[in-house]
Order: C-alpha cells, then sequence, then structure tokens
C-alpha cells in the first residue's frame, strides 16, 4: 500500500491546500503533485506543485501523465461567485475536470479517482426530499448543481471507460477561515436576508472535516459518492442572530432588490445560494460515518459560530512605498 | 402526572434558537405542546412498545381536520423524551415551512425511509373515514429500514379535554413473503391492529342522547 503516487487537481484553493497537507502526514502516499491556476496557500513540504491555468491542456496533460498517479484527487472547481463569477467559474470548472480527469486516464497506473461534488446536485424541486441520502434522484435546480452533475458524469464515464473506480465527495457548502464561499460572505455581513415564508434549514461543513473526508476517500479507494455533512442544521435568521447580524425578512421581488445591493456590497448571491435560503439545504450523512469513517468534529452551528469569530481580511499598507 | 413540570424541566434540555437534522425546532414544538395543552389534555398508553433508542413507525387512525398524527406525535414525543415526527407536510410555504418546524416530513417512501434509518420515531396516518387503507408504500419504507410499524389507536372528544394515543404491539404479517406483498399485507394487517385497538378502548361518552349521532365526531375513527 505504501509509496502510493497521489496527484491533487485545485491544490492552490484553501479546501486543496488543506487535503494535501493532511495527505502529506499519510504513510501511504510516497510521491504527492499538485496543479492549479494560483499556488497553495500554506508552504507544503512533500507536494510538488506545478502552476498551470485550466486552458492549458497541453502542459496538464504531459505534467499528469509524467507523473502517473495511482491516486487523482480532483478538488479543482469553481464554485459560482467564490473566486469567480458564474459564467467563468461554470468555463473554468469544466476546463479543468475534462483536461485533468481526461489525462489521469490516460495514466497507466491509476486506480482510483475521487471528485469534489455537492449536495446541491439533489436539487430543491418542490417535492425534492428533505434529506436525501446518496440513492435520490440526481435533478439539480441550479447552476452549481449541473456543474458538479457534469464532474461526476465525466469521472463515471473515464472511470468505466478505463476501468477505474470513482468516488465523489458531495459536499455541503465549505465554510472556513480561508475559504472564499459566497453563504460564508453572505452571513457576515452586518444585514443578512432571510425568507420570512420559509427560512428554511440549511447544512455546512468546515473545511478542515471536508478535507480529512478527501484523505478517507483517497486512502479507501471510495468507489460511489458518499455525502459529507456536518451534523445539525442551522436557518438563515438563527445564523443572523447568533452572529449579532441585522436580519433582513424578505418576501417575493424583494429578493431581486437583495440580491443587487448584496452584489453590490461585495457579496453576491449566485442562484445556488438563493436556492438554500429559499428551499433549504440538507443531506443525509450517515454513510461519511460508515463508508469512510470520518464524522465531522464540528457540527453546523459550531460552523457557524465560527464564522463570526474568524478574522475579517485587514488590508494593512506597506510602511515604506517602494513602488 | 404532572405534566406542566415535565415540559418545563424539558424545556431547559433541548436548546432553543436551533433545528435538527430535519429542520425541526424543539422550541416551537415545546411552544405548541404548551398551546395544544390548553385544549386538550393527551394520555398516552403502550408507549412501552416502542423501542427506546431504535426508529419505528407509528400508524394512528386519522379523521379530517382532527390533526391525528401531529397531536399523536407531540403526545408521544412528550412521553419517550425524544423527536417524533409526523408524515404528511406539504412542500409549499408557509404552511409547509412550518410543518417542517415542528417535525413534519414529505409524504414520500424515501423521506420515511431516510427517517426510520436514522433511528427516528416516525408517526403516520391512515387514510381518513373508517380506519382508512394505510400507504403501503410509507409501510415498504419501515420494511426496507428494518424497523417494526405499531399500530395506535386515537381517540378525542369535541366537548372534553380528554383525548387518547393507544399504541399496541408491533404488526406483524401472518404470511412470510420475499416480495412487495410483504408490505400490502402488512399494511393491511396494521389497519385490522388499529381497528381492534378501537374497539378495546371503545368510545368516549358524553352519556347524552349526542352519542347515538353518527356524525356527533366522537370517538377516534
Amino acid at each position: 500500500m505504501g509509496g502510493r503516487r497521489v496527484f491533487v487537481s485545485g491544490v492552490g484553493g484553501e479546501l486543496g491546500t488543506l487535503v494535501a497537507s493532511l495527505l502529506e502526514a499519510e504513510d501511504w502516499v510516497g510521491e504527492l503533485s499538485g496543479i492549479d491556476a494560483d499556488p497553495p496557500r500554506r508552504r507544503l513540504n512533500r507536494t510538488v506543485f506545478h502552476r498551470i491555468h485550466p486552458d492549458e491542456h497541453d502542459r496538464i496533460v504531459d505534467t499528469v501523465v509524467k507523473f502517473n498517479p495511482h491516486v487523482l484527487v480532483h478538488v479543482g472547481v469553481w464554485e459560482p461567485d467564490a473566486r469567480a463569477a458564474p459564467h467563468d467559474a461554470a468555463t473554468l470548472t469544466d476546463q479543468a475536470a475534462t483536461s485533468i480527469i481526461g489525462a489521469a486516464a490516460e495514466c497507466p497506473a491509476l486506480e482510483h479517482v475521487i471528485v469534489r461534488s455537492g449536495i446541491e446536485i439533489y436539487g430543491r424541486s418542490r417535492g425534492a426530499l428533505t434529506r436525501p441520502s446518496e440513492s435520490a434522484p440526481i435533478q439539480p435546480t441550479s447552476e452549481w448543481g449541473r456543474t458538479v452533475a457534469a464532474i461526476e458524469r465525466t469521472a463515471a464515464q473515464v472511470g468505466e471507460r478505463v476501468g477505474v473506480t470513482v468516488g465523489a465527495l458531495r459536499l455541503a457548502p465549505v465554510l472556513g477561515p480561508h475559504v472564499p464561499s459566497p453563504l460564508g460572505r453572505l452571513l457576515r455581513m452586518p444585514a443578512v436576508p432571510f425568507s420570512l415564508l420559509a427560512d428554511p434549514p440549511f447544512a455546512v461543513i468546515e473545511d478542515r472535516d471536508a478535507a480529512r473526508a478527501f484523505v478517507a476517500a483517497a486512502r479507501l479507494g471510495l468507489a460511489e459518492p458518499i455525502n459529507v455533512v456536518a451534523p445539525g442544521a442551522i436557518t438563515a435568521l438563527q445564523a443572523a442572530r447568533r452572529g449579532r447580524r441585522i436580519p433582513v425578512p424578505l418576501v417575493g421581488p424583494d429578493w431581486r432588490i437583495a440580491r443587487t445591493l448584496s452584489h453590490l456590497a461585495g457579496a453576491p448571491i449566485p442562484d445556488h445560494v438563493a436556492e438554500a435560503l429559499h428551499r433549504g439545504r440538507l443531506a443525509d450523512n450517515t454513510r461519511m460515518r460508515t463508508l469512510l469513517g470520518v464524522e465531522a468534529q464540528t457540527s453546523t452551528t459550531e460552523v457557524i459560530d465560527r464564522l463570526y469569530h474568524w478574522p475579517s481580511v485587514v488590508r494593512q499598507p506597506a510602511r515604506i512605498q517602494v513602488a | 402526572m404532572d405534566f406542566g413540570r415535565v415540559i418545563n424541566l424539558r424545556a431547559s434540555d433541548a436548546p432553543s434558537g436551533v433545528v435538527d437534522d430535519w429542520g425541526r425546532d424543539p422550541a416551537l414544538v415545546r411552544s405548541m405542546i404548551r398551546l395544544a395543552h390548553g385544549r386538550w389534555s393527551v394520555s398516552v398508553g403502550g408507549d412501552h412498545y416502542l423501542p427506546r433508542r431504535k426508529g419505528a413507525l407509528i400508524v394512528v387512525n386519522a379523521r379530517r381536520f382532527a390533526l391525528a398524527p401531529i397531536f399523536a406525535a407531540f403526545a408521544v414525543g412528550e412521553t419517550l423524551g425524544r423527536p417524533v415526527r409526523f408524515v404528511g407536510r406539504p412542500d409549499t410555504a408557509p404552511v409547509g415551512a412550518f410543518s417542517r418546524r415542528i417535525g413534519g416530513l414529505l409524504d414520500h417512501p424515501d423521506e420515511v425511509a431516510g427517517a426510520l434509518a436514522a433511528s427516528q420515531v416516525v408517526v403516520m396516518g391512515a387514510e381518513h373515514g373508517d380506519v382508512g387503507r394505510v400507504d403501503h408504500t410509507l409501510v415498504g419504507a419501515a420494511l426496507a429500514s428494518g424497523v417494526s410499524v405499531y399500530p395506535a389507536a386515537t381517540v378525542s372528544s369535541p366537548f372534553t379535554r380528554a383525548a387518547r394515543v393507544e399504541i399496541g404491539p408491533a404488526s406483524k404479517s401472518l404470511r412470510r413473503r420475499r416480495g412487495p406483498l410483504s408490505e400490502l399485507e402488512l399494511a393491511d394487517q396494521v389497519r385490522v391492529d388499529i381497528a381492534s385497538l378501537l374497539d378495546e378502548l371503545g368510545e368516549l361518552h358524553t352519556g347524552t342522547p349526542l352519542d347515538w349521532l353518527p356524525l356527533s365526531g366522537l370517538g377516534g375513527a
């Protein structure tokens, strides 16, 4: 089992960096390599980083094929309005998925592929299950849901064609002190909008728990989708109260105005976040414990409490202006 | 039993301002129980049949507009000291959102199966009428989740505060089946068991000629 080569895509993001740093401490991991458009967020000791943009298809293929990984951990996805606008995020995610998973398929040593997905994949149409399990039908109703469904589809097709196992981690909205999250950003605004008529519950996952799930999935060679969700749930009104924010009750057309104002204030509300605030977002996390052996160490309520205690970005001007 | 004292005691245990994994708000449920207690004094019998930690599906007889599954869920939940959910919330705001807050689940086999598999106690109603049909797909969800199905009779009176939920031992199908017939036959058996529980309970009597009126609203059927 020792000496496995593991390739992490999206290693420059906060979640990718965390996954790589946890993989570095694993005995079974031999060589570790990663790729992203941006450099990692913290120092990685063993990981060889390649800075390549998702549209540089040939360089990606060369890098991945040369490394010839046993395990591919594909974390290189862009959530809409997290680091890129929705259209750009969808394009970048599609480019990365096609290039990286396609390149991995050319590697003779490849055994497992683990992809990052989201519980947005189940959709929240009328009559959708309150707490869908992994066997619930895939009926995404948001752009992000359709994006992660496409990633899972691409990975499954590649896995079937080349005969490797494919596991998907369907993450709840990921929050962390440095994770760019449209939901987290919205909840930290001085005034937080909530649906007066519904105020449905949603669940989240802390970045460290999500990273631990990736490491466990890579170690076990997960071959199916699993929901990765922290226990508990919270509503937008409850979150606002816990964070001592001003809750703003909204009904119907008010949301259009609120979304515009929020966008101008620097916290755009993409459709999957709006959907969570209107229809809720929960998922059954039983198999996370039974199959992965991982239990979220931080509950949804605790993650939200921490969200309000994480320090804001402090911009300090240079003491000596050199340029 | 000092019902109010029990509620106050548990009020300090359940946190306020949070919802559970299904969106049930314990503080709101507590308020609803206090409100309901102003109208009904519900006694629960047969709760010793129910598992203390595992999941269970309780099927109650239902009368139109009586909200029997909801009040049975509240009463059984108070007796067991654990959350009890009910089947039959709509999926439209604001009624559906409110129902979810007080423990409502969608009327969908996968939804019920998910709750039962997570060791939750769920109350569902038979169809309206004189112990109406029991939805066999929901009974099938219980079978698939490996939990038992318990019949329960509910009786109440429009003129008094007394109401009762009587839970019977787990229903068992008379024949062992390997296929989908098992859920159909178990659903029929649950219906028979509820009818016999109602017969054993008798109906509440006012001692007036109202008891002979067929639409007096007395009794649980």
